[in-house]
């Protein structure tokens, strides 16, 4: 049968021209394959980090089964493989016929191009906000779009301007997905992502199996590298640091795409990306999707994901101090079958999971805060956004109904203070049955203090961390009095 | 987002920079967007992971060996080893020892990136590792120095200050910036027939790139062209520091017969090239119980790196600057560039004078706290006056002063006194994250320093259909230069702006060229253009006149094939004023009636055998700054602006947001609005993140750890003051310049101390609300002001007590 057979070329539209990229090509980021390959030179490389959004492209695909329409990425750190069954629009892609589309027209008229260098990606981030549906953009909305993208010249106020300006008559033209989406394509790229792909060149191989089962055997046969999106890893091998020989792409399994929610827990699958993440939690954990407006940029979000948070191991994840105080637990699957893990159990030394080689995260799930539950989370980086952090923490404390002063249950976590984000067991149970008083918020400090080791590095001094690691706790201790928790005011809504 | 008032310039045209349509589209040309030729090879470098080392050997015979590497080269294949655009003694590829991290050793050329990748790990240096010299202090102690003391001195400062009833005495840490320029430095070198070379580089000095791609190749000028169609940023990181790249480039293609392409990485950028010189200030000022300064006594110690640069000049431009837009009735001023083992530090947008604007600035805070006054007050009566307080302490008299102007509106339409009040009783719930605000100014010199680069050139071709091409040595890189040049020629003529293109930057066309820095590129190059203009007017103006006396049958057009007709000539005595060029069209002063199309006019001076290209050279006239007696008319004019910022700290992290910025600045009569009010919003934001965010980071052993923006972060979009108002005063009066113009590129970058100053306000305000402290010391917060930085000033016991 057909569908059986595997694909020997990733397949993806990049504006109106359908590629099938085999071999070399295919390993290449999609940046170098359009600018080198293609003589698309609209899409720059500047970081090669995905830290300045100058290769900005969009990307639409069915692979989760509902298609979010077009979203803004970095071509820089994803290759054409990872990007097989998509359709990617390029800056060169959003004119038509000569014709500026409405953003482009929009940017030129208010000044808001000097050098020119980071214009495409500016371009492309602001048609991806525009493009969203999103109703009534404020500044601010416009801002939290235009996260991943720097401009040394203009000093912004002309971008954002030429944004808002550009809102009607986008909403007026006809819409990218109109123009890149007809049926036909559709189709084609539906039926793609049922066909498994297996792409070498040299020594090096990728592969994207369709079914969970074969993932997991082939995961067992061999030692592989594991790409749930490839954000963090594109760096690497950018940067010379990883030149991983055999790849395994979880982008066809349909089950990983899947979000589960009950009453009490949330579940998410090892592709579910961050902006799916955070449009879940604008609702049930408002304090969480707060949270992740100042974590990364949306072309990062837009392809990372929570179990590549996870399973990143960072000690100093932006996601991992709430699921740490959230009752998470981590999904692992092998061909010996699966196992759930509680995330504090998790880390066992910097960057050293408790997974076994032939194991993969298939999802992740942690326990949907209540509402008397007063919940905090908090980075301090050197800038407020798309800033790694220096410090971060998570805060979930319950009181007792009859002394709401009284706390009946405290989880604390914190990240940057030692090789793993962690919690404070011991911490959290000498404050159970206190009020949160001075003396007792000196006496926590003093016990948190005596537990970590924070390094110094370019992110700040092991003292700055001891003194954001304490002001961090006594804030979320003075909302607690003022009963502000759940309102952060501090982060871009 | 401008506020209109009618106190300052409203905008009457919107013309866009000449590049937005193809900006937009991702169809404007950078180096690396040029198609590669066949057999195009790759380059990189090999650098120095050393800060100071003796090298004892280098072996490429590895590297060779790789398939696809074609080409290694060392110093051993240079014709010629140093450049330097002020001292001549930096090695294109070290020889003998490196010093500083990222100093270029080996260039490799090969056919294929993973080739490339390759061969730059298969070269082999051996290195005698040696101390490097890794701070001020440490060369101050060795006495290790680029080029001899500087001292500007007026009046006698030591009386002054041994009178004056209040002294400060105050050292200020400035450190260094990244330009961050978006394009990477990147260059390709084509080989041409009979050993010539044409690079394409990213620079913002073609002139010098080509001479030094020249030397090093063994070529003479004339077999070497430089071009440069633009860049995605400049900020002086590329004045000086483009040129090696393209010497790489060259000696690979000159090596190879074929195409090389060297575009660096970010991590390679940051790591080769120099930064914003550091800088730490000493001083001590005198001043009356008014807060008028008496003497200024200062001492600036610049952070060269390990070759001289532009570190001279640029500690000039501190000295000079030192003043900013205060009187100083008597000062000494003086200057020494350090030598230490960093990359060599080099030009950024401001060259030296943010470190004399950060100083004084610093001074105005500190008398008002000392006082208990308020420092606007303290500024404006130290401002600059006429008659008798308005000499520098150079000896220039600050002529079209509009800095008392600038206070007084801004001190209104930013409702000063009212929010100041407001930010005082915020203060007071210690609940709150303290607020500040402060007011600073800007009053920057306009002309390089050294009187030779202001010079100029400009060509101007008129095709027989009326349209132009103007070349000029200016180099675009996003301040809209070729748009304000083609705005000049279209005026000139009197024809649209869509009739003017401004060509690629090329040094075939322009020779000896200044880099486009200092503020001057509109200057230098649009005055050029001008005298260019002139010269064709002049015959277009004979011309007119004579036509208008012949009868149109009669004209070249008709009659000049068959030579029916005698040939009109140029009169030299016709002043080109005589006739009116406008719309598109030229005729007689005092007949209308006579008016020809511009095309038509054009045709006809063909048909004549009358030139319609012209070169026009254009010099600044009467600067004469002496170096060695630092006296003189050093600048032109001057720009001038002033800024106010509010901003608030966070009391539990340090973390400072800035608020509102109100700016207004005097920039004459621009030649367009919209992209000056650019310059200004973006130069603003360049300097905020070097105040605040962005901090280089380096090893004890003198390497950059912050290398790329994952580590070193400029502003983004959500950095900005959240409330940000842009305006421009309106002013005719700067005669001294094309077209009463004034220079925007570089001076609102200074006016970044308001936010610097607010938040030292801020944490004036925290710690005598807290403690009801003396205010914070004057040495205690450096430039940056990074949230530690700020969390350190605002809990120094609590840092002390974990590092004690």
């Amino acid at each position: 049968m057909a569908l059986n057979k595997n694909r020997d070329a990733a397949v993806l539209y990049i504006n109106h021209e359908r590629h099938e990229v085999r071999g070399e090509e295919a390993f290449m980021m999609l940046a170098d394959y359009l600018r080198y390959k293609r003589g698309l030179v609209g899409t720059k490389i500047v970081c090669a980090e995905g830290d300045c959004g100058a290769c900005s492209v969009l990307k639409a695909s069915y692979l989760n089964g509902r298609s979010e329409g077009f979203e803004v990425i970095n071509a820089c750190i994803i290759s054409v493989a990872q990007l097989d069954a998509c359709q990617i629009v390029t800056v060169e892609g959003l004119s038509e016929g000569g014709q500026l589309s409405a953003v482009q027209e929009s940017v030129a008229a208010c000044h808001a191009s000097q050098c020119g260098y980071c214009t495409p990606g500016f371009v492309v981030a602001i048609t991806a906000c525009l493009e969203s549906g999103k109703k009534d953009l404020n500044e601010q909305k416009i801002k939290n779009c235009l996260t991943g993208n720097l401009c040394r010249c203009t000093g912004y106020t002309s971008l954002i301007e030429a944004a808002l300006k550009a809102q009607p008559s986008v909403q007026l033209s006809a819409s990218l997905a109109s123009r890149y989406l007809p049926d036909d394509r559709q189709k084609d790229l539906k039926a793609i992502a049922g066909i498994p792909l297996e792409i070498s060149f040299g020594d090096k191989t990728f592969c994207a199996p369709v079914l969970l089962k074969d993932a997991l055997q082939l995961r067992s046969k061999m030692p592989l590298t594991l790409m749930a999106s490839g954000s963090d890893l594109g760096v690497m091998i950018n940067k010379g640091k990883a030149n991983p020989k055999t790849q395994l792409s979880l982008h066809l399994l349909p089950d990983l795409y899947k979000i589960d929610q009950d009453q009490n827990r949330l579940t998410f699958g090892a592709r579910v990306t961050l902006t799916e993440l955070r449009k879940i939690c604008e609702k049930t954990v408002p304090e969480f999707a707060k949270f992740l407006n100042i974590f990364a940029s949306p072309q990062i979000k837009n392809i990372g994901t929570l179990v590549g948070n996870v399973a990143n191991a960072s000690p100093i994840g932006d996601t991992v101090p709430f699921l740490m105080v959230a009752d998470t637990l981590v999904h692992v699957a092998s061909s010996r079958g699966t196992r759930n893990i509680p995330l504090t159990e998790f880390y066992l030394a910097y960057r050293k999971m408790s997974l076994e080689a032939d194991e993969i995260i298939a999802s992740v799930s942690f326990a949907i805060p209540k509402q008397e539950d007063r919940l905090r989370i908090f980075k301090v980086s050197q800038r407020k956004d798309l800033d790694i952090s220096t410090v971060n923490s998570a805060f979930l404390f319950r009181m007792k109904d009859d002394h709401p002063s009284v706390v009946s249950e405290a989880r604390i976590a914190y990240g940057g203070i030692g090789p793993v984000i962690r919690r404070f067991p011991a911490v959290e149970t000498f404050l159970v049955g206190k009020a949160l008083e001075p003396k007792v918020i000196d006496q926590a400090l003093g016990m948190i203090q005596g537990d970590i080791l924070p390094l110094s590095d370019v992110r700040g001094t092991s003292a700055y961390r001891r003194n954001l690691v304490d002001g961090m706790f006594r804030r979320f201790c003075e909302e607690l009095g003022q009963k502000a928790t759940h309102q952060g005011a501090e982060q871009h809504v | 987002m401008s506020k209109i008032s009618d106190s300052v310039i409203v905008p009457k045209e919107n013309n866009k920079h000449d590049s937005a349509r193809t900006h937009v589209s991702g169809r404007s040309e950078f180096v690396d967007d040029r198609p590669p030729l066949p057999h195009e090879l790759c380059v990189g470098v090999v650098w120095s992971p050393h800060a100071k080392a003796r090298i004892l050997s280098i072996d490429t015979a590895a590297a060779l060996a790789i398939p696809g590497v074609e080409s290694v080269q060392t110093h051993r294949d240079l014709h010629h080893h140093h450049w330097g655009t002020i001292f001549p003694e930096q090695p294109f590829l070290a020889i003998d020892s490196v010093q500083h991290v990222g100093e270029v050793v080996a260039v490799v050329g090969a056919r294929n990136q993973e080739a490339l990748r390759a061969g730059l790990k298969a070269v082999t240096v051996s290195y005698e590792v040696l101390e490097p010299i890794l701070s001020i202090d440490e060369a101050i102690r060795q006495k290790s120095f680029i080029g001899s003391p500087r001292s500007i001195e007026c009046g006698d400062v030591d009386r002054a200050l041994k009178d004056a009833p209040h002294v400060l005495e105050g050292k200020l840490v400035i450190r260094g910036a990244e330009h961050f320029y978006l394009e990477n430095q990147s260059c390709i070198a084509y080989p041409k027939e009979d050993g010539q070379m044409e690079v394409h580089s990213s620079s913002q000095h073609p002139t010098e790139t080509q001479h030094l791609v020249a030397e090093a190749l063994g070529l003479s000028q004339k077999d070497v062209v430089c071009v440069t169609k633009r860049l995605g940023g400049g900020f002086g990181g590329k004045e000086t520091q483009a040129a090696p790249f393209a010497v790489y480039a060259a000696m690979i293609a000159q090596a190879t017969g074929k195409s090389a392409r060297l575009v660096l990485s970010k991590d390679d950028d940051m790591i080769i090239t120099g930064k914003r010189n550091p800088f730490q200030i000493h001083y001590r000022v005198g001043f009356d119980l008014n807060g008028l300064i008496l003497g200024l006594e200062a001492q600036h110690y610049g952070d060269g790196g390990a070759y001289a640069d532009l570190s001279t000049a640029i500690m000039e431009r501190a000295m000079l600057h030192s003043d900013n837009a205060y009187f100083l009735p008597s000062a000494r001023i003086s200057g020494q560039v350090c030598r230490t083992n960093f990359h060599s530090h080099t030009a950024f947008r401001g060259f030296g004078g943010p470190k004399g604007v950060a100083m004084i600035e610093r001074i105005m805070e500190d008398i008002a706290l000392t006082l208990g006054k308020d420092a606007l007050d303290v500024r404006k009566s130290n401002c600059y006056a006429g008659p008798d307080r308005n000499v520098t302490h150079y000896g220039q008299t600050v002529e079209n002063n509009m800095l008392p102007r600038l206070f007084s509106r801004l001190e209104e339409s930013c409702a000063y006194r009212q929010r100041r009040e407001e930010i005082k009783s915020w203060n007071l719930d210690l609940q709150k994250n303290p607020r500040g605000m402060a007011v600073t100014a800007v009053k920057f010199g306009i002309a390089f320093t050294t009187r030779f680069l202001n010079q100029g050139n400009a060509m101007v071709n008129i095709h027989r259909d009326g349209t132009i091409q103007v070349s000029t040595g200016a180099v675009e890189m996003g301040q809209g230069v070729n748009s304000r040049v083609a705005k000049l020629v279209a005026d000139e003529f009197g024809i649209p702006l869509n009739d003017v293109r401004v060509m690629t930057t090329s040094t075939e066309k322009n020779a000896n060229t200044s880099p486009t820095a200092a503020s001057s590129g509109t200057d230098i190059n649009g005055a050029a253009a001008v005298h260019a203009c002139r010269k064709i007017k002049h015959r277009l103006a004979s011309l007119t006149l004579q036509l208008a006396k012949i009868p149109p049958e009669n004209w070249a057009n008709k009659t000049a094939g068959l030579g029916t007709m005698p040939e009109i000539s140029v009169s030299e005595g016709t002043d080109s004023e005589s006739c009116i060029f406008s719309d598109g069209k030229v005729y007689p002063k005092a007949d209308q009636t006579a008016a020809i199309p511009f095309a038509t006019l054009i045709s006809e001076a063909y048909f004549n055998r009358i030139s319609v290209s012209e070169y026009g050279f254009y010099k600044i006239a009467d600067l004469g700054f002496n170096k060695l007696t630092g006296k003189g008319r050093a600048f032109l004019y001057f720009s001038q602006g002033v800024a106010c910022s509010e901003v608030e700290l966070d009391r539990w992290t340090g973390e400072a947001k800035v608020l509102r910025t109100d700016i207004l600045m005097d920039l004459g009569r621009p030649v367009n609005y919209h992209l000056d009010v650019g310059q200004v919003s973006g130069a603003f934001i360049q300097g905020m993140g070097w105040v605040t965010t962005e901090a280089l980071h380096y090893d004890a052993k003198g390497k950059l750890l912050s290398h790329s923006p994952s580590t070193y972060k400029i502003p983004s979009v959500q950095d900005i003051p959240r409330t940000y108002h842009i305006d421009l005063l309106p002013n005719d009066e700067n005669h001294a310049n094309v077209k009463g113009t004034k220079a925007a590129g570089e001076p609102p970058l200074m006016l970044c101390f308001s936010v610097w100053n607010a938040i030292r306000d801020a944490l004036n305000s925290d710690r005598s609300r807290r403690a009801n402290a003396k205010p914070i010391l004057p040495d205690e917060l450096p430039i940056p002001a990074t949230a530690e930085a700020i969390l350190r000033v605002m809990k120094p016991e609590s840092f002390r007590g974990w590092e004690s």
